[in-house]
């Protein structure tokens, strides 16, 4: 018998080496819509013939890491990674982090197995708790003055470089709406929270049931969506950050907080409309995008990185998706029924204290590369995807959803605030916002979980 | 072994053994009971002695004891259920049954998943299959996802821990069952004795040491669950499934609070202590000497 | 495999039940690895919106998921850095913990004992609670990260404590004393009458912990993340790492690597089940 399974998983395992490098592009089973095996990524190109950007050989050699937090752009950055190398002689190792652990814990083992990595991409928080202990002071470099309005300072300095902008608000799907509505549709005519509901009913009646997807986990929840309540006090973050501080003081009552109500009432609308009505917090993260592409849904709470997910479930490029601001209330000259937010998200921090005098001046190159050099330019914004924050880059982002951020920043239509809150801000305020929406909790519970939360901090 | 080469006995059976075990387990465990006395926030230069203040903290964080309380739930059910089931597997399993092999291979690829890959799978499960289940029966149990109530997440907590750990067990079980000597096993057979009686008489007390083995193993990884409670639930709906070394992790982490995340590790640790001490010592009571 | 025949009507009927229940029992435990080896050869749309379907799905289904798996992992090169790994930790392991729980039973005095209570209780001292300290004495101060020595190393370590209480267990309940006192009296010293007489009793407790800690090895994930960052040394579940994104994952190219990275336990299991039988039949004979 025991010799039987064997032989039977041996020729198991040989059918499927062979299948595997004999059967490429091959498929089975019944596809009702299979894709054409011949189809091949497209890649953008890049154009390395003009580059003015001024190496230094003395760096030739030098090797350097790093760390990357943000999984998307992992293999972008390893081509990036490679051009530099070829033009400057500095090799850029590029360091996942990986499912299980978090940016910072990976960091913080790194740090202490005294092999940090030279560069590491975190978030802005993940920077301010390491900066003045770890980190290389970046005040004096040149590109501060192309990412203005886009540090972030600790004491005075900058300690993290801006590596992208990233905006979130409710990402509409133009097509589905102007089938179901029969008409053409104007996201600018949407101004109000009660625009937003008499455009949800109308495609109600026109047969999409529930035309809101709204994500359950707590990082949408409680970052995404509850740090409106801080950011659109005036859209900045030292607003932002008053805020914050009236709320811990306790000087200001959530509950009289106007930002709270307006935006429990925009939430209790999206709730309304949501998809997973019957069981919000049973939803699927994988599903809204392609109840979104399919259009099952006209609307998804979510930001610009969602569009990965949202082209596996078919999006093209060319497809008309873009964002509605997180409207407040009903006045029309509110900013923040306006705007979308849109703010720099990731940072990129230099080691300062295990890395010598030639791997800082390679960071710092590489960092000036990304920012100066043709090269650089094109790459960060073609090969990662992502939305610059430099006013020099004279590129633009492809797909529809950064092309919509990135057209909402140049016409001034995107507000940036960053709201500094604990690094469990999102976990502990985000199960409460989780309660909320299942309807198992109330405004009250949830505004007092707010203010608990608050109080608990020094 | 009692003879005079006490020393180069020692040397050769026990010490690389022990010296593998000792710097790579105690050496850092106890480094780490001394940075529970620290401010250390795992980060800075500085660790600055601070006495008990951690441990204060501790008594202070409600959700840790609420959470250990949770975990306290937890291990009871999965302790008996996987016990109970792998025990009785591994007994089936042993009787010479047609294909047993192939029924042990199958058996054994619980053991074959982990991370994300099992949290994913498990999350269709319980929020599709039962579902849809719930749809076509009309039956309310399923009509919502389990992950999303908190009792029914809890279970369901449960059934996957039961799911993964019983198949480790049923591959002690059957060594331990292989372990008996034939005679054993034939003579409880012949001996026509009703089956649950000749389970409790014969092959019980001879299972003895295989039970106290998988016993302590399903108290200790139940008490320290954390790759299913992160990838199955990460502690949802709304924080109601977090068990305690989740917590311990998200304190030290996510809160970025090293020293008291590091002293609720500990006093975790105490506590687990405690309890399997008390279960080996009962058990090994039981146990027949050879 | 001869099954006893005994017994009357009665029994047949509970031996029918009880086989009937272990077969719905049995597809219950499969069904999480039916899902991975259906979805693995689907494309991410189909496993999100028709996951149990076999064979109608929108794309189709191919072997597309294991030959990006395949290439993505760099997946030679991982094989031999998991395979390195793991047959040396479970050599070193097994051997070691096998000497140390047999030293530990057959003498009784303060080392021994303190030793196995030390290391039963280490068995429950969570992961996280040394898994900064470890990196940082290993790292910061005696810097031998990032060598596949320090892993092995580590790994045998970590596992010492679950073996050595295992073969402890089996050496008390299973090793006659007799045999030994045999040996020594044919003049035989304590390494050959170990490696003679109690080793080879020890056969079905091996299999069982070669596969437990070659299993534990292999699919590790957090240990080897923390010890080995260099490309070149990579292990298999540490490869998969591009399949993963912040916000959602490449579930088909996951549940592909996830399969041929268990295909070499899966048959190692199956290649061990007949030596824990032969195991037993040689017990059997004493």
């Amino acid at each position: 018998m025991g010799k039987k399974v064997m032989k039977r998983t041996i020729a198991a395992a040989l059918v499927m080496m062979l299948a595997v490098t004999s059967l490429t592009g091959c498929r089975f089973g019944f596809a009702s819509d299979p894709d054409d095996p011949n189809e091949v990524e497209v890649k953008a190109p890049i154009d390395t013939s003009t580059d003015t950007f001024q190496y230094d050989s003395e760096l030739k050699g030098t090797s350097i890491t790093l760390m990357n937090s943000k999984a998307e752009i992992q293999i972008a950055l390893e081509e990036m990674a490679v051009a530099f190398e070829e033009k400057s002689g500095v090799h850029v190792e590029v360091m996942p982090v990986t499912d299980g652990d978090s940016p910072y814990t990976k960091v913080v083992s790194l740090y202490n197995s005294g092999n940090p990595p030279t560069l590491s991409i975190l978030d802005t928080t993940d920077v301010i708790a390491l900066a003045e202990e770890k980190a290389e002071d970046l005040s004096s470099e040149e590109w501060i003055k192309e990412a203005e309005g886009y540090l972030t300072e600790v004491n005075g300095k900058v300690y993290g470089f801006p590596l992208c902008i990233e905006g979130r608000g409710l990402i509409y799907n133009k097509a589905v709406i102007e089938e179901a509505l029969g008409e053409t549709f104007d996201p600018a005519a949407v101004k109000t929270q009660n625009d937003l509901v008499a455009l949800l009913d109308r495609l109600v009646a026109a047969g999409i049931e529930k035309p809101v997807s709204m994500a359950k986990e707590d990082w949408s929840l409680g970052a995404h969506q509850l740090q409106y309540i801080y950011e659109t006090y005036d859209g900045t973050s030292a607003g932002a950050q008053e805020i914050i501080e009236q709320i811990k003081s306790g000087e200001l009552k959530v509950k009289d907080h106007k930002r709270m109500s307006e935006f429990l009432s925009t939430f209790d609308i999206l709730k309304k409309y949501n998809v997973a009505k019957g069981d919000p917090l049973g939803a699927d993260y994988d599903e809204m995008a392609i109840d979104l592409a399919d259009g099952k849904t006209a609307f998804w709470f979510n930001g610009n990185w969602a569009w990965p997910n949202l082209k596996e479930a078919g999006a093209k490029n060319e497809d008309a998706y873009g964002f509605l601001p997180y409207f407040m209330n009903n006045d029309e000259n509110d900013f923040a029924n306006q705007m979308i937010q849109g703010s720099p998200s990731k940072q990129v921090m230099l080691d300062g204290q295990f890395a010598d005098d030639k791997q800082k001046a390679a960071a710092k190159e590489f960092l000036n590369w990304i920012v100066y050099s043709e090269i650089g330019q094109q790459m960060l914004v073609k090969t990662c995807n992502v939305i610059p924050p430099f006013k020099n880059n004279p590129y633009e982002p492809e797909d529809p959803l950064s092309k919509d951020i990135y057209e909402h920043v140049q016409n001034g239509t995107a507000f940036n605030a960053s709201a500094i809150v604990p690094n469990d801000h999102w976990a502990v305020l985000g199960a409460a916002m989780q309660k909320y929406l299942a309807d198992r909790s109330d405004k009250e519970e949830l505004m007092q979980s707010i203010e608990g939360y608050w109080a608990q901090q020094e | 072994m009692e003879s005079k080469n006490k020393g180069k006995d020692f040397c050769i059976f026990a010490l690389p053994g022990m010296f593998c075990f000792f710097a790579v387990v105690i050496v850092p465990f106890l480094y780490g009971v001394y940075l529970t006395f620290t401010d250390w926030n795992g980060v800075a230069q500085a660790k600055n002695f601070i006495g008990f203040k951690n441990f204060a903290s501790v008594i202070q964080d409600g959700q840790f004891w609420s959470s250990l309380l949770l975990t306290f739930k937890y291990v009871i059910v999965v302790v008996i259920l996987v016990n109970v089931l792998a025990f009785a597997i591994a007994y089936l399993l042993t009787r010479g049954i047609k294909g047993q092999n192939f029924f042990r291979a199958g058996f054994f690829t619980p053991n074959l998943i982990g991370g994300i890959v099992l949290g994913y799978i498990w999350q269709f499960v319980f929020s599709r299959v039962f579902v849809n289940i719930g749809e076509s029966t009309g039956w309310s149990l399923f009509e919502i996802s389990w992950l999303s109530e908190p009792n029914k997440a809890f279970a369901a907590l449960v059934l996957v821990s039961v799911w993964q750990l019983s198949g480790y067990m049923i591959l002690i079980y059957v060594a331990g069952f292989m372990g008996l000597s034939e005679d054993v096993m034939e003579a409880a057979s012949i001996d026509g004795a009703a089956g649950w009686a000749k389970l409790k008489n014969i092959i019980m007390p001879l299972m003895m040491s295989s039970i106290t083995i998988c016993l302590f193993l399903t108290l200790s990884r139940a008490f320290m669950v954390y790759d299913v409670n992160l990838s199955l639930t990460s502690g949802g709906p709304y924080g109601t499934t977090e068990m305690a070394a989740m917590h311990v992790y998200e304190k030290a982490f996510t809160s970025r609070q090293f020293g008291v995340g590091q002293a609720e590790a500990l006093i975790l640790f105490i506590v687990v202590a405690c309890i399997s001490g008390l279960q080996v010592y009962l058990t090994k009571k039981q146990e027949v000497e050879a | 495999m001869k099954q006893t025949e005994v017994g009357g009507t009665k029994k047949k009927v509970t031996t029918a039940a009880a086989m009937a229940g272990l077969v719905i029992i049995f597809i219950a435990y499969m069904f999480p690895f039916i899902m991975v080896v259906i979805n693995s050869l689907k494309q991410k749309r189909d496993i999100i919106k028709s996951p149990f379907s076999w064979l109608y799905t929108i794309k189709g289904l191919s072997f597309d998921n294991f030959v990006k798996a395949f290439t993505q992992m760099d997946f030679l090169n991982a094989f031999k850095n998991s395979l390195i790994v793991t047959v040396s930790a479970t050599v070193l392991v097994t051997l070691l913990a096998a000497m140390l729980a047999y030293y530990i039973v057959r003498n009784k005095n303060v080392i021994s004992n303190m030793t196995f209570a030390l290391m039963v209780a280490s068995m429950i001292i969570p992961f996280q609670a040394i898994m900064i300290p470890l990196v940082s004495i290993y790292g910061g101060t005696l810097n031998v990260l990032n060598h596949r020595i320090t892993l092995i190393f580590m790994h045998t370590g970590f596992s010492m404590a679950m073996s050595v209480f295992m073969f402890h267990g089996f050496v008390k309940g299973n090793v006659p004393i007799a045999l030994e006192e045999a040996a020594y009296l044919e003049g035989c010293t304590h390494t050959q009458t170990f490696f003679k007489i109690v080793l080879p009793l020890l056969k079905p407790i091996i299999s069982t912990m070669v596969i437990l800690n070659s299993l534990a090895f292999w699919n590790d994930f957090l240990l080897p993340s923390l010890v080995l960052t260099d490309k070149k040394l990579l292990t298999l579940p540490l490869s998969t790492y591009s399949f993963y994104g912040t916000y959602s994952a490449d579930y088909g190219t996951i549940m592909a690597g996830l399969l041929l990275c268990v295909l070499p336990i899966l048959v190692l299991y199956v290649v061990l089940q007949k030596q824990i039988i032969g195991g037993v039949v040689a017990g059997a004979v004493k």
